[in-house]
């Protein structure tokens, strides 16, 4: 069944087809909305979730974690701050190898407030030992979450689904709603590997010494390794089942061009009208879309810039004194490789400030115009 | 298992870090910096109980539904639970660390709750038989003297109380009217004393009908002949007919005798005979008006007893002060002066001061003067040290006649039942010293109880059993976090207006639900009543049970000292004391 609905609500759509048991949220905008709708739900009894109220996000995956390794399949929404605040416990839910499944919807971090898209609160969190996963639009991010809980549930780690503040998380498009039956033979109910077992106590996440610590940590890398694999075969039974699919990355224009355009989120959709129109002006260009942040997919990126002179990238965060997170990732991935593309990196589009076709295709005519860029950053549409 | 988990490599090991094992191979007490302990400490009642009474532990008792045994707890210090719960003024309650918290437990009710069930059993007192050969004397049957024959009775000696009335009690009997002490109450604790061994001698009195001399075969004598006259008020028409000392009155209420008043009664006086005078001859049909120099705050006598008072109709003119009682047709007339509050005296009340010019007359068919006791001392033996109207003795009892003691009322300005009966069994535990040549002093050091106002003498007979820190338990000590407010029930009592139509005992005893109900309200300061908060949250579980039953031990291989259960400890039961190592 299709219905016009906004991004939050396709979250809201995933979390009650994936048969959630507990959710524990803290309101903050833009998401607010998701855990409105789903707490309106469990309130009116239709569904029956266990909804957690808490004082805080670090609280709120705190509980997720306890519910988690007690057994159950866990959801959180979140934002900027509050994805900023749930820290400590980010990393503690990686660490004890929980599938807990939390939406965060982009949010710039403040000062100064600003409650518009960016990528600087999840990206900010790179580092905690989430899987995150980026999506272009609201049938996207209905079918990811779908995919998200497989996923983590295969490899026993935790899945970050990322979503443009407003573009997507309030904006209504037509999405294809599968019903609970044909998600229930895609999702199979969880089983925890280490259940808590009232009979045969046992100590969780308890110390790790020196001896052992290095190990643990080893196996979770060992397990982001397995992502690309997993989530290959995760979405190739998804598409037979509902017939579509994403990808870890997506190249689309030109099959053999000199200039490709990395995105992610929802300027690649506006990225798309660009090149299409570049192209049929006789540029060669094409587009590269990462959805898949963590695990970095440069096997899946080297697969598809055979040939490639120029990569351009549209960052929209900042890392202060390196530049944008996608362009630092992707040189140090590709610095190893034999073939070695000029990395052009942008940086626009911060506080929700739109990437408009004009600025993609300054950035296109940039890229084209110099050999190698003259400065690590290349401002995108800076009033200097 | 023994020794700690070692693995060869990431392929052994699980996702997480999980308890394969344990953790007994840890010896982590090796890290404690200081030691917690079980050590019960001294809860404020009974550091405040002039008579020593274990209250936290009979309470228990009472929580546990032992009622009989919660008696025998009492017992071990105090004949008089029935007649203390009803009449003493219960210092315990003031001093009860829940009256910081809402209000504090109703131990006196709790206390004659005990009694009033144990006595219901009917059950036989055992004569003490094996006695030891040395005699004792008592003189006086009061509180004073039947405690010290109780406490000496048990001790095994052959004691003789000899008594100048006819009958026993000495003051419990001739002072305390019957609507707050029934008299059976009083004959029941009196007879348990006889029954025990002690002969009681009525109608001989100390110093006419038997001297000093007489009591050539009794190696220890205890006096306590109490305060019983009525001190004067020293101004014009005192010693006319009609008028009264509250004693007299109250003596001869209480022994049934004869009396011929007038309607309308004026009490000269505020303490607490001043008020059963009142309340007394309100009972008979008398109208009753208490007439006091200085104002309310100042009144010595309870402030229950004063509500009460007032309640069935006592009236009381504050800061009135007669001066001169005359004669006139048939009645009194009372010539008074009105007064004003001036600087604080030397008992820290202000001191009444005249108003000049505010002569007035107060009339009354009788006046009765109650203005506080004095001692006898014409009987006493010469070389009994005297000062401000009392006897003076050593801290163990002992006089300056050796094998001759007193207590009670003859030795203290703190007149009331409870402080009566801890002297008597001080009295009874020095004499125990005297006779067998020991040190009573360093006796009494021993077992004093929390800052040492009072005495234990079940320790003197156990020492080492149920030990108990003298540290008084403060409200701060204790954690709140495990406490609900509550109210504090109270004894049910019969409507004035029913009270005042005769002499019958105005307050029923707590039912057993009620003194369930109540005792479960007792924090119980400083000692362990097995909540098992401490085996609850020990991180360690180094808090011992063994088969379900509580250890009061820590085990000390693996507790680390952290100050949990120290801290969680609602009572303040356990200690926390540096490691030595």
């Amino acid at each position: 069944m299709k219905k016009v609905i906004t991004g939050n609500q396709a979250v809201a759509y995933g979390v009650i087809l994936s048969r959630v048991d507990v959710i524990s949220a803290y309101p903050i905008t833009p998401q607010t909305t998701i855990v409105e709708e789903l707490s309106e739900l469990i309130a009116s009894g239709r569904l029956s979730t266990r909804f957690l109220k808490v004082e805080s996000e670090h609280s709120a995956m705190a509980a997720l974690i306890g519910a988690s390794t007690g057994g159950v399949r866990c959801f959180t929404a979140t934002s900027s701050h509050g994805l900023a605040y749930m820290h400590e416990m980010l990393h503690w839910a990686s660490g004890a190898r929980l599938p807990i499944v939390l939406v965060n919807v982009n949010r710039a971090i403040g000062p100064p407030w600003n409650i518009w898209s960016d990528q600087s609160d999840s990206l900010s969190q790179r580092d905690t030992g989430w899987i995150q996963l980026y999506c272009e639009n609201n049938q996207e991010v209905l079918d990811t979450i779908l995919q998200a809980y497989r996923i983590a549930e295969s490899v026993k780690l935790p899945v970050m689904v990322v979503l443009d503040a407003y573009v997507l998380s309030h904006t209504s498009e037509a999405v294809e709603i599968p019903t609970m039956e044909e998600v229930d033979q895609f999702i199979p109910p969880y089983l925890p590997e280490y259940p808590i077992d009232t009979q045969e106590p046992m100590s969780y996440s308890m110390i790790a010494t020196p001896e052992n610590f290095l190990e643990f940590r080893y196996k979770v890398q060992k397990a982001m390794e397995q992502v690309p694999e997993i989530a290959k075969k995760v979405e190739d039974e998804f598409k037979a089942r509902f017939g579509r699919d994403y990808g870890a990355v997506e190249r689309y224009g030109k099959e053999e061009a000199e200039i490709l355009l990395m995105t992610s989120g929802t300027v690649t959709s506006t990225s798309r009208f660009v090149i299409q129109k570049l192209i049929q002006k006789g540029v060669s260009v094409a587009g590269l879309k990462i959805k898949r942040f963590r695990p970095f997919p440069i096997g899946e990126i080297c697969n598809v810039i055979k040939g490639t002179k120029k990569l351009a990238i549209i960052d929209r965060n900042l890392s202060a004194g390196v530049g944008g997170i996608f362009a630092q990732e992707l040189r140090a991935a590709l610095y190893s490789r034999e073939e070695k593309p000029q990395v052009f990196g942008f940086i626009s589009g911060l506080g929700g400030r739109d990437i408009t076709p004009e600025l993609i295709e300054e950035a296109i005519q940039y890229t084209m115009d110099h050999p190698r860029p003259e400065e690590e950053i290349l401002w995108l549409g800076l009033k200097k | 298992m023994t020794n700690p988990f070692v693995f060869k490599g990431a392929s052994e090991m699980p996702k997480i870090s999980i308890s394969l094992g344990d953790m007994e191979w840890n010896k982590t007490g090796a890290w404690r910096a200081q030691r917690p302990f079980y050590e019960d400490k001294t809860p404020p009642c009974r550091a405040a109980c002039p008579a020593g009474n274990d209250i936290v532990a009979f309470i228990q008792k009472i929580t546990q539904g032992d009622f009989e045994k919660a008696w025998e707890l009492i017992k071990e210090e105090n004949p008089f639970p029935g007649i203390c719960g009803r009449v003493c003024f219960h210092p315990c309650e003031s001093k009860c660390n829940r009256g910081r918290f809402d209000e504090p437990i109703a131990i006196h009710a709790l206390e004659r709750f005990v009694s009033d069930f144990s006595s219901n059993l009917n059950k036989k007192v055992e004569k003490i038989s094996a006695k030891r050969r040395e005699k004792i004397a008592i003189i006086g049957s009061g509180p004073a003297g039947m405690s010290c024959a109780y406490h000496l009775a048990k001790l095994r000696y052959d004691v003789t109380v000899f008594e100048s009335s006819s009958s026993t009690g000495g003051m419990l009997r001739t002072g305390i009217p019957s609507y707050r002490l029934p008299k059976d109450v009083l004959d029941r604790e009196i007879s348990n004393i006889e029954a025990l061994g002690v002969t009681i001698r009525t109608g001989i009195s100390f110093g006419e009908d038997l001297k000093l001399e007489g009591f050539k075969d009794h190696q220890a004598i205890f006096i306590a002949t109490g305060a019983h006259r009525s001190r004067g008020l020293h101004i014009p028409g005192e010693k006319e007919k009609g008028v009264l000392s509250g004693l007299d009155l109250l003596r001869k209420i209480n022994l049934g005798k004869k009396l011929k008043l007038g309607d309308k009664i004026a009490i000269i006086g505020g303490g607490n005979t001043a008020i059963d005078v009142a309340r007394s001859v309100l009972r008979m049909g008398k109208k009753a008006t208490l007439l006091y120099r200085r104002s309310k705050e100042e009144m010595p006598a309870f402030e229950e007893e004063i509500r009460e008072a007032m309640e069935e109709g006592v009236k009381i003119r504050y800061l009135v002060n007669p001066i001169r009682i005359q004669q006139k047709d048939d009645r009194k007339r009372l010539e008074c002066l009105r007064m004003e509050l001036g600087e604080e005296d030397e008992s820290g009340r202000r001191k009444p001061v005249p108003i000049s010019n505010s002569n007035f007359f107060f009339e009354a068919d009788n006046v009765i003067i109650a203005a506080g006791e004095e001692i006898e001392v014409a009987f006493l033996p010469k070389g009994m040290e005297r000062r401000e109207g009392i006897v003076l003795t050593q801290k163990d009892g002992s006089t300056g006649i050796k094998g001759i003691f007193a207590g009670g009322d003859l030795t203290s300005t703190q007149r009331t039942v409870a402080h009566a009966i801890g002297s008597g069994k001080k009295a009874a535990l020095a004499m125990d010293c005297y006779l067998k040549g020991n040190d009573s002093e360093e006796a009494i050091r021993q077992i004093l109880i929390g800052e040492g106002s009072s005495l234990s003498i079940f320790r003197y007979l156990h020492p080492g059993e149920r030990p108990m820190n003298p540290h008084v338990v403060t409200f701060e000590e204790l954690n709140m976090d495990y406490f609900e407010p509550s109210t504090r029930r109270r004894e049910s009592k019969s409507p004035a207006k029913k009270r005042i139509k005769g002499f019958g005992e105005m307050t029923a005893s707590f039912t057993e639900s009620g003194a369930l109900e109540e005792g479960e309200r007792c924090f119980s300061c400083g000692t362990c009543n097995e909540c098992e908060n401490c085996y609850v949250f020990c991180p360690d579980a180094s808090v011992v049970k063994k088969e379900e039953i509580f250890s009061h031990q820590v085990d000390y291989d693996f507790c680390k000292g952290c100050g949990i259960c120290f801290s969680e400890c609602p009572r303040g039961a356990i200690s926390l004391k540096e490691e030595e190592r």
